[in-house]
């Protein structure tokens, strides 16, 4: 543990497993087109190592011989050529299955591949890919698969994950993209972001902004950060050739997949925005009629290839209380690393009136916003002061997770909504008498003048410094 | 020390007996044996054809890539002493097999015909007398071949089942022996006879006769209640012993296309009440296609299956070559014996049979397909050996949708295919091949070669055993994605054809997974990335390797490591990835010195050196050393304020002051990059952040 100056902080990640645990291995024989489905608390760890044969994790192939480490995960190790597996720990379930979705996906991916080669030649964008489908119908892992693969094949597929809920290559409440041009981590959900030092998993490059809200479907926020996001991605493609030609994934929350009586304003949303033009239906069969018959009838420029893949068997509900503890998690690795890549935060003190805080408005207390008259879409365009709210800090703040955007403080509400994010701090105390707030920074230097986002999500974390 | 002669040849023997499949490993080993023991060569070599000339027709070919492989490998004396017998041990070897192993072997000869790639010696493998000969001999064949073809398709014969076969082999006494057959050595060669005899044994039935309607008094007994629950699980228990077999030899089409057809046939099962005589039939199937408990009853067909004499009109000669297992000549027999059930209400007569139909649409795609892809086998020997015979599968896949109303196949037959395809684990790819069509000893496979699950599932739809429309019918595209569906097909890549469609997701097609993993053979152990096994991949691998090296660098863990800023908006959409396997380029903000504004001279970095010699080197200038750091933008460990001048590196900063102080130009540009440092290394040396 790097010492800190000034203050004692400490990863409060499990700790690592008792010998006696960590010895008791046994094997493991798949035969081909099987998976091993685990899932671990957080509060034990899994080892899988591959003997014999290959294997993959969500399209990531494990390393012959490599112990990989799990823990708070539920995942599967798949093999498409029977492997054994040598396995460490005690998982909280197990079991092993045949009947797997793995052959769909992989067509999926070669379908993908068709639209890739045809880039290749004519120049012309790849496929514009968005996964849409119930919570925990698999999508996460399906693009992940997709992304894997990709990879694999020599592509530099860009990934887009427009779910809050749950962080990639940062924590939750952020919408990201990133290039994938390297292995997707296997213990680390998709890996991690820069840090000041090497990893043995080369790091990604995300572009992160900061939605704060839990659910796209509240608030005015949401839209807006779309329409961002595509411009940012779509301008990247312009000219970085091999993500051009892979084109991007897009991952979504599950929330946007209930519709409002059929429609469904956010999926048609990043439909046109990120000009998509593969449409992967996860699991609910009237959610692929519903949208299978809206994009049915489009002009050949914009057609949309809706296609239905079927859930994984695998696919286990994840209980609001794993939820939680899973975005605990993320934000304690985004300062402190995870696994053996510990990292170092900094701490330091900061007056009350060196933080600019916008506080986003809440939608569900803002009124106004529920009884727009005439649900006048230009709204969520219009310039409009209520965004955000400046917020004085006060003990209210302690524990919760602050976004330092690009923007200046002065900036007006729709440029700090449309910066993107340079990082993220933690209020670890707040002393009202002083006025002053203890900040947990990434790394060392002074308190950012930008403006910083406060949002309702993620939740406070409590505990993160002890 | 040295043994006898004899001792290495027959440890070299022994080790070539077990040799059954195109493992690597395997002919690794061999190729190794011979290349210690070269002072045996001449023994060596013998055993080694005699291998050739005298294992079944499918082991066949793993020994010819042993052969390859040495005389690639290790080459002289092997060359030359191989290369004495090299026309028969080749073309013997070459009369027994199928076409697409055929296919195999002309790409072998197709290397050999080159020097050794890599090699500093330009000389071809074998000598042109040696190749030129095999060349000739082989151009004969196809005459021959065609001539037959050109008979088999006039009028008045017509065949039912697709590219049953005609009498075949034209080396042997076939009732329509071809005209130019004796001219060859082989066709004489008594030893021939002997091989196949074992696998000969069946009557050669009749000429081809002409098609007439089956009927249903060839069928032996009434069809029985059948238990479609223990027909499941048998089924599903061959499913996982042919994924097991396919693991093995993921390669391996014949395993795929059989895995495939399983698959469906489960399908089918779970999804719909087939008639008794159906259920029959799939269960005889089934069971023929499942391991025989004994291999003594493997031979002995059930008594109530009449004998293959007096098989369905479908049934032509039986094949003087049979398929290579017991299971697999059990499935024809019940295939072959078994009218079909019920009989096609098609009148077959009027329309083009299925198997012309393939056999039309299937000659234009292959001639281009396997001999080139061949040719990669070496080096690595052996890695790139099995891609071609995966490959052309999917080619011939799309034009084999011959018409439902042309088909008169009944479930039986068409499992009967499978089956026959299926047992043979290093069976030659079955393929639709032009050349060869009535030569092809076990032709029988070739209909279902075209390897597309389609043609079977409209060959089921014919029986009406699958229900029309999606998501079973090949055909069903829902309208969505019909749009996308024109738009690609224009560019549809010969290997990859899947068409983005709900129906097609759900089609298995094993034989794509070969992209993901024996295309790229070469596995980083580390961390699971794969290289392509050229010249390239390898060179990438190397790269990606001394990236492992050096971030495993045990001082790193004692720097304080923290997370950086993420870029800004216009920086990520500037930003290039970084690949550690692709040599060192300009990007991200690393510009060439004439390109752009020239960066401050202590922002220039070098990635430290892996040159040993270099990496503890001072500045030559100011003696002092360097310090690694990691660089973001760069991903690896840089020295940064440093130049690489002619192998040497300075300090920038120093190397600025010299070459200004001496009055002289620089001898030639830095071979440095130039980047900009990250705004975290500022935060660190106190001063203002630009931004956040
Ligand atoms: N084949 C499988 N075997 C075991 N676990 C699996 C499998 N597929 C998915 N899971 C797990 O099931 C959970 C739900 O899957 P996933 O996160 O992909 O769904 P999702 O649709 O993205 O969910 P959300 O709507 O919450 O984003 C995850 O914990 C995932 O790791
Ligand atoms: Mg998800
Ligand atoms: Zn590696
Ligand atoms: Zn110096």
């Amino acid at each position: 543990m790097i010492s800190l100056p000034g203050l004692h902080l400490s990863n409060p990640t499990p700790e690592p497993p008792s010998t006696a645990e960590s010895i008791v291995t046994r094997t493991q024989d798949l035969l081909a087109c099987s998976e091993y489905r685990f899932e671990v608390p957080f509060t034990r760890t899994l080892t899988i190592r591959l003997l014999t044969g290959t294997a993959e994790f969500f399209g990531t192939e494990l390393a012959p011989s490599s112990t990989y480490t799990f823990t708070g995960t539920k995942g599967a190790v798949y093999t498409w050529r029977g492997c054994k597996l040598e396995i460490g720990g005690l998982a909280e379930s197990e079991y092993t299955s045949e009947e797997t979705q793995m052959m769909s996906y992989a067509n999926a991916h070669f379908a993908l591949e068709k639209l890739r080669e045809r880039s290749v030649q004519t120049g012309e964008l790849g496929p514009r890919i968005l996964v849409v489908g119930p919570e925990n119908a698999g999508k996460t892992s399906v693009v992940k698969i997709l992304t894997s693969y990709a990879v694999k094949a020599g592509r530099q597929p860009v990934v887009v994950n427009l779910d809050p809920r749950q962080g990639m290559l940062s924590v939750p409440g952020s919408v990201t993209a990133a290039a994938f041009s390297s292995i997707i981590d296997i213990e680390d959900s998709w890996g991690s972001s820069p840090i000041s030092g090497p990893s043995p998993v080369p790091v990604k490059m995300p572009l992160v902004y900061h939605y704060g809200i839990a659910n796209p479907d509240e608030g005015s926020l949401f839209r807006p950060l779309v329409t961002r996001m595509a411009l940012a991605v779509t301008s990247r493609l312009e000219d970085d050739k091999p993500s051009r030609q892979a084109g991007f994934i897009i991952d979504t929350s599950g929330a946007i997949s209930h519709g409002k009586g059929g429609v469904y304003e956010n999926i048609d949303h990043i439909i046109s925005e990120f000009s998509v033009n593969v449409l992967f239906v996860l699991g609910s069969e009237r959610l692929y009629s519903d949208l299978a018959r809206k994009y049915s009838n489009r002009p050949t420029e914009e057609a949309v290839s809706v296609v239905r893949l079927d859930k994984s068997g695998g696919c286990v509900d994840r209980d609001e209380a794993y939820m939680k503890q899973l975005r605990q998690a993320q934000i304690r690795a985004y300062f402190f690393g995870h696994g053996e890549n510990t990292l170092g935060p900094h701490s330091h003190m900061a007056d009350y009136d060196e933080l600019n805080i916008f506080r986003i408005v809440d939608a569900a207390s803002d009124a106004n916003s529920s009884f727009r008259p005439g649900n006048d879409d230009d709204d969520v365009y219009g310039s409009t002061n209520n965004i955000y709210t400046k917020a004085t800090p006060s003990p209210m703040i302690q524990n919760s997770l602050l976004a330092v955007t690009t923007a200046a403080a002065t900036d007006s509400q729709e440029v700090i909504r449309d910066s993107s994010v340079r990082g993220y701090i933690y209020v670890a105390d707040v002393d009202d008498v002083k006025k002053k707030v203890r900040l947990l920074s990434p790394q060392p230097g002074q308190t950012p003048s930008n403006a910083i986002i406060l949002g309702s999500f993620p939740e406070d974390v409590p505990g993160l410094v002890s | 020390m040295s043994q006898p002669s004899a001792e290495v040849a027959a440890d070299f023997k022994d080790a070539l007996q077990d040799l059954k499949i195109n493992s690597r490993p395997e002919i690794s080993n061999l190729t190794l044996i011979a290349k210690e023991n070269t002072e045996y060569a001449q023994a060596i070599s013998r055993e080694l054809e005699n291998h050739i000339r005298t294992t079944r027709p499918e082991w066949k070919l793993p020994a010819l890539y042993v052969l390859d492989s040495i005389v690639k490998n290790v080459g002289t004396p092997y060359t030359v002493y191989l290369g004495r017998n090299l026309y028969r041990t080749f073309m013997d070897a070459y009369t027994l097999m199928d076409p697409a192993t055929r296919k195999a072997m002309e790409g072998l000869l197709k290397t050999w015909k080159q020097p050794v790639p890599e090699s500093m010696d330009m000389r071809p493998v074998f000598s042109p007398e040696v190749t030129r000969d095999i060349e000739n001999a082989l151009i004969k064949f196809r005459t021959i071949a065609v001539q037959q073809q050109a008979l088999s398709q006039k009028p008045g014969i017509q065949h039912n089942m697709p590219a049953r076969p005609m009498p075949s082999v034209p080396w042997r006494n076939t009732p329509t022996p071809p005209q130019n057959a004796t001219r060859f050595a082989a066709a004489n060669d008594p030893r021939l006879r002997q091989v196949t005899l074992p696998y000969g044994q069946y009557p050669p039935s009749a000429t081809p006769q002409i098609q007439s309607q089956p009927s249903i008094s060839f069928y032996p007994q009434p069809p029985q209640a059948i238990d479609v629950e223990g027909l499941k699980a048998s089924l599903s228990k061959l499913i996982t012993s042919t994924q097991a077999a396919w693991a093995l030899s993921p390669v391996d089409v014949a395993i795929q296309q059989k895995l495939k057809a399983l698959l469906d046939l489960q399908m089918i099962l779970n999804t719909q009440t087939l008639p008794p005589e159906q259920l029959k039939a799939a269960a005889d199937q089934i069971q023929a296609m499942s391991p025989p408990p004994a291999p003594a009853t493997a031979f002995t067909p059930p008594a109530s299956i009449p004998p293959p004499v007096i098989a369905s009109p479908q049934q032509n000669t039986s094949p003087l070559f049979p398929p290579s297992s017991t299971a697999v000549n059990i499935g024809q027999i019940l295939a072959n014996a078994r009218p079909p059930v019920p009989p096609s209400p098609a009148p077959a007569a009027t329309t083009p049979s299925l198997a012309d139909m393939l056999r039309r649409v299937s000659s234009p795609m292959n001639s281009s397909s396997t001999p080139a892809s061949v040719a990669p086998f070496y080096p690595p020997p052996f890695s790139a050996a099995p891609l071609p015979m995966a490959i052309p599968v999917p080619t011939a896949q799309s034009p084999a949708l011959a018409p439902a109303s042309a088909t008169t196949v009944n479930l039986a037959q068409l499992l009967g295919q499978f089956s026959k395809s299926a047992a043979t684990p290093m069976a030659p790819v079955p393929q639709p091949h032009s050349s060869f069509p009535q030569s092809q000893p076990q032709s029988s496979a070739a209909p279902l070669s075209t390897g597309d699950v389609k043609w079977l599932l409209n060959a089921l739809k014919a029986q009406n055993l699958l229900p029309p429309g999606p998501p079973m019918s090949a055909q069903a595209t829902p309208l969505s994605s019909e749009p996308m569906t024109r738009q690609v097909s224009a560019n549809t890549g010969v290997h990859t054809d899947v068409d983005l469609t709900t129906a097609s997701m759900k089609q298995p097609r094993f034989h794509l997974i070969t992209k993901l993993y024996e295309a790229y053979p070469n596995i980083c152990a580390t961390c699971g990335r794969r290289f392509e096994s050229s010249l390239e991949g390898k060179e990438r691998k190397a790269r990606h390797m001394d990236w492992h090296f050096k971030v495993k660098d045990p001082d790193v863990a004692k720097r304080g490591i923290h997370r950086s800023w993420y870029i800004s908006e216009k920086e990520w959409i500037e930003y290039r990835e970084v690949d550690e396997a692709s040599p060192e380029q300009a990007v991200n903000g690393v510009t060439s010195a004439t390109a752009a504004p020239k960066k401050e001279t202590k922002d220039r970095y070098v990635p430290v050196p892996t040159d040993a010699a270099l990496v503890h080197a001072p500045c030559p200038i100011c003696q002092e050393k360097f310090e690694p750091q990691w660089l973001v933008e760069a991903n690896d460990f840089v020295w940064m304020d440093a130049v690489k001048v002619n192998g040497k590196v300075y300090h920038a900063t120093c190397w600025e002051e010299y070459s200004k102080g001496s009055s002289l130009a620089a001898p030639s540009t830095p071979d440095s990059v130039l980047g900009k440092r990250k705004a975290e290394d500022s935060i660190g040396s106190g001063k203002k952040v630009r931004a956040y």
